[in-house]
């Protein structure tokens, strides 16, 4: 786990019981719009493409009871288990479902984002566990690819000017404050 | 007036649990703000500010923490509505070495 400041004025705040609001530039705007968008077509991906039975789609049994071997969605969608049988069965029954509440998480904070045309983001209480779980999810992908747990925050600050991971550790670190941000507005209300 | 905190409802639902082996556990990760992991265990199991603190704290300094206690069926559901969240978390027997 990490630690996060966040002291900087923008972020999320609470506006009153139930709402929060962000104020976000355009090249923000466009940056979480173009993430979440690729959340979304990656949890995609795993979407079965033939399915022999549609009584078992129906009621979200899936062809899938291997662990995904893509590491970002094996980080997105876990083993439950640590027995492989055991796991193999729950992600039978459980890995559709799984995906699809995710996807519901990243759709509503992509909604949210394309209609606020002035850049203005305000969400109620489900509105902002949605935001909070796709944005995790978002921050769980790039972790995976700057390989956060083998290399240290000191090592990701030292990235050359030129390595395209230092961009994407600006972004993700980016993320962590604006999640922490809404995390804070969301706890004043639970005092 | 009975008080009943934290620690005694935890007392008390070990008293329970003789038929309730199954325990859902949640990993350490790099990437889960601690803030985040609070917020999801107070939001998902009703805990307290304060006993969401705790395990959070548990699983940052040890590794892994239980954060839940119950029969099979209740921990799978409590692994996956942790799965929705991001959170690293898995069940096995609660007699099973950790």
């Amino acid at each position: 786990m990490t630690d996060h400041d966040s002291d900087e004025q923008h972020g999320f705040h609470r506006h009153g019981d139930n709402a929060f609001v962000a104020e976000f530039s355009e090249s923000e705007r466009e940056v979480l719009i173009n993430l979440v968008e690729q959340i979304i077509e990656l949890l995609g991906e795993r979407t079965d493409n033939h399915v022999d039975d549609p009584l078992a789609a129906m009621v979200g049994i899936t062809t899938h009871d291997s662990p995904p071997e893509d590491e970002v969605l094996l980080r997105l969608l876990p083993n439950a288990y640590a027995d492989q049988v055991d796991a193999a069965e729950f992600r039978r029954y459980t890995e559709s479902t799984l995906r699809a509440k995710k996807y519901a998480h990243s759709m509503s904070m992509r909604i949210t984002l394309k209609s606020a045309l002035d850049g203005i983001i305000e969400v109620d209480h489900d509105g902002a566990n949605d935001w909070l779980g796709a944005m995790n999810d978002i921050r769980l992908a790039l972790g995976v690819r700057l390989k956060v747990e083998q290399t240290s925050h000191e090592e990701l600050e030292l990235l050359a000017p030129d390595d395209p991971m230092r961009g994407v550790y600006a972004v993700y670190s980016w993320l962590g404050w604006l999640q922490e941000s809404l995390i804070v507005a969301l706890m004043d209300e639970a005092i | 007036m009975v008080k009943v905190d934290d620690k005694i409802e935890e007392a008390i639902k070990e008293i329970f649990s003789g038929d309730k082996p199954w325990v859902t556990i949640v990993w350490d990760d790099p990437v889960n703000l601690m803030t985040y992991v609070t917020y999801v265990l107070m939001e998902l199991f009703g805990y307290s500010r304060e006993k969401a603190h705790e395990l959070m704290m548990k699983v940052h300094t040890e590794g892994k923490a239980v954060v839940s206690t119950g029969s099979r069926e209740e921990m799978e559901h409590d692994v996956a509505r942790l799965h929705e969240y991001g959170l690293w978390a898995t069940l096995q027997r609660g007699d099973q070495a950790i």
